[in-house]
């Protein structure tokens, strides 16, 4: 029955939804089919270049499909979200709060707590019924995100994959200083020089970030089940083991865990899509696969602030300013006469 | 004509009606600086003791561009309280002495000193002594001070309108400013006065939120009288005049059926919010509350995504039907 009914879906001309979470350290891709279904997912480093990252993901995935694809609809979220809307035409742009909800939501329907820890920052979401009832993102610092562990994993050159097996192979976690990057970061390597094992100091160190985690972005909130942990950081199994012992309860980790955001995105585009009457917003792909992409900056003095304002261009066609305080960079986008650089 | 210089920052944001008309009705002409901008920014940075918080340091650059103007005084008031049984920040009561050790090119400074703790007689005296230094008629110089905080007390009724402050001080100063902006989310935003009105410092946090499609509610156009009142409810007295209206403030606005959700802009490195945002983020039972934390950085990325994210949740809750949690606990 269920391979009838699967033969039969695939018989009627599928559309597609475009999910992309354009995040400090990775950038992520989500191709939805119209029933809800993951057709493919690209995980990519944003190595500091997000216009090539857009790029190279959506090639990806073109050529994985190697078919004309029908998409209807692009959602965008992450930090880099306006400029991944500037380059795919995005329907909708949203905060990765939002997307990160709807995508658990929806995978684990009943969900109450969201654990996201990603390369810059890290949240905690608390749902009630499906609907955002409270969170919470960790401040000025980012000491026990993503890219600490990155640099952790570097320094110890254990490729950052492996980390969370070393950790989970420790029986012992040594106590490491997680209030501060800097600090823990000079304690393990004091731990080190005094000989303790790198297990025990990795699985210390993941110890280390859920207690930073839990009292400073999770701090005064109650976390009840079911907990789902996504983001990059949900690939390391010391972190996840970590929480379910300071949590004394069970963590689930979604297995596309690390697109979550792009996954959300997805959804969001496809309620807006048919919400809205208008055509779509996708540009199309040649738009962006045949397109030269460059992006500049300039500091505008048109006034003290000294703004520094960056310009995204297809081509020769200006696509977008941003970073200016007073907009009329951005605002002059519309009009006939751009403001150009001299 | 002497040239008085009132940097734009600080208590400005709260007194500049009252000492502008103060200075003027004694034939002074005053010059405030211009508002923050990088440079001012730049500039504080560089000038200022690290340990201080963002606003003193932004005060600083004010100061450093006000040297420049060929001034007879810079006004740099020390203030120790402005309420009886209250006080102001303790970095507030040596700002004088910070500023005459960093800068050195400055003019004469007026540094009265601001205590109404236990009485008002020194602050009258203070008041007579700043006076003198540009009439010798005493009256003139009394008649100047009642004017001043009538037309101070008139500006704190432009913000009752749901005007900030800064925009209240334009619409005093004469100049044109649009009407706040009303939108379908009620958002009750709290910070020191100095921050969040100061457009740089807060990177324009009110406005976004207007653009946002919020109505904002500040603590100014709240009833003072509401305000004392949930403030006395804590067991201890909070005894900064600025935290306990935030404290007061929060918990009024955490009662109005009305109210969708608060927002509290704290600053890195402030004494009094580090408790102060505590105590609230505790007592607010029945609205979402978010605080949001600024420093020196000038990226608006995070700051952005925050407040969308607070926007949507609470349009997404509406959405559904669930409306707010119960307003009466």
């Amino acid at each position: 029955m269920r391979s009838e009914g699967k033969l039969l879906r695939e018989a009627i001309i599928v559309h597609y939804y475009l999910g992309v979470d354009i995040g400090s350290v990775s950038s992520n891709f989500v191709l939805m089919d119209q029933y809800g279904n993951i057709r493919e997912k690209v995980y990519l480093r944003t190595l500091g270049n997000p216009v090539k990252a857009i790029k190279e993901g959506f090639a990806q995935i073109k050529s994985r499909q190697g078919e004309q694809l029908d998409i209807r609809g692009v959602g965008t979220t992450g930090s880099g979200r306006h400029l991944a809307d500037v380059l795919l035409g995005a329907d909708v742009v949203k905060n990765e709060i939002t997307a990160h909800a709807v995508a658990a939501s929806a995978l684990f329907p009943g969900v109450r707590t969201i654990i996201e820890i990603g390369g810059q920052d890290s949240k905690i979401i608390i749902l009630k019924n499906g609907i955002v009832q409270d969170f919470a993102m960790n401040t000025v610092c980012a000491a026990g995100t993503g890219s600490f562990l990155d640099q952790q994993a570097a320094r110890l050159n254990i490729a950052i994959e492996d980390f969370g097996d070393y950790a989970v192979r420790s029986r012992q976690g040594i106590r490491i200083a997680g209030r501060c990057g800097v600090f823990a970061e000079s304690d393990m390597i004091h731990k080190q020089q005094m000989g303790y094992p790198a297990e025990d100091i990795i699985m210390g160190l993941c110890e280390a970030l859920v207690r930073n985690y839990l009292n400073n972005v999770a701090k005064g909130k109650k976390i009840e089940e079911p907990i789902v942990f996504q983001g990059g950081v949900a690939a390391n199994a010391g972190i996840k083991k970590a929480f379910e012992k300071v949590l004394n309860s069970q963590v689930q980790v979604p297995e596309p865990y690390e697109v979550m955001g792009a996954i959300g995105s997805a959804m969001l585009a496809q309620e807006q899509r048919a919400q809205s009457q208008a055509p779509g917003n996708y540009r199309g792909d040649d738009f962006i696969l045949e397109g030269e992409f460059k992006s500049s900056s300039h500091e505008c003095k048109g006034c003290p602030n000294l703004c520094e304002v960056v310009c995204i261009k297809r081509n020769q066609e200006i696509l977008a300013y941003w970073g200016d305080r007073c907009k009329k960079w951005e605002n002059s986008i519309n009009r006939q006469d751009k403001l150009q650089v001299i | 004509m002497k040239r008085v210089g009132i940097p734009h920052s600080l208590f400005y944001y709260y007194y500049y009606p009252l000492w502008k008309t103060f200075f003027s009705d004694l034939g002074a002409n005053v010059i405030s600086s211009s508002e923050s901008n990088r440079l001012t920014l730049d500039q504080g940075i560089k000038l200022a003791v690290d340990e201080t918080c963002l606003p003193i340091k932004v005060y600083f650059g004010h100061v450093q561009e006000l040297c420049q103007q060929h001034l007879d005084y810079i006004f740099i008031p020390r203030l120790v309280s402005v309420e009886p049984k209250s006080y102001i920040c303790p970095k507030f009561m040596g700002v004088p002495d910070m500023i005459r050790a960093a800068l050195d090119n400055l003019p004469p400074l007026i540094d009265i000193t601001i205590d109404v703790s236990k009485s008002d007689r020194s602050l009258k005296r203070d008041i007579m002594r700043v006076g003198s230094l540009f009439t010798n008629d005493d009256n003139q110089i009394k008649r100047a001070y009642t004017h001043a905080c009538q037309e101070n007390r008139f500006c704190r009724l432009l913000a009752r309108e749901g005007y900030t402050m800064a925009e209240a001080i334009s619409l005093w100063e004469g100049e044109q400013v649009n009407n706040p902006a009303s939108g379908d989310l009620n958002i009750g935003v709290l910070g020191h006065g100095y921050s969040l009105y100061d457009p740089y410092i807060s990177m324009n946090l009110v406005e976004r939120l207007r653009k946002m499609g919020c109505n904002v509610f500040l603590p100014e156009a709240l009833d003072i009288g509401c305000i004392e009142r949930e403030a006395a409810t804590i067991p201890k007295r909070v005894f900064w005049t600025l935290g306990r209206k935030m404290v007061g403030s929060a918990l009024y606005m955490d009662k109005r059926a009305d109210i969708d959700g608060i927002i509290y802009l704290a600053c890195f490195g402030c004494g009094p919010d580090s408790l102060i945002g505590e105590i609230i983020e505790n007592k607010v039972k029945n609205k979402s509350f978010m605080m949001l934390t600024i420093d020196e950085h000038s990226g608006e990325g995070g700051l952005v995504t925050r407040l969308e994210a607070f926007c949507d949740m609470l349009r997404r809750r509406r959405m559904r039907g669930e409306g707010n949690l119960p307003a009466y606990g």
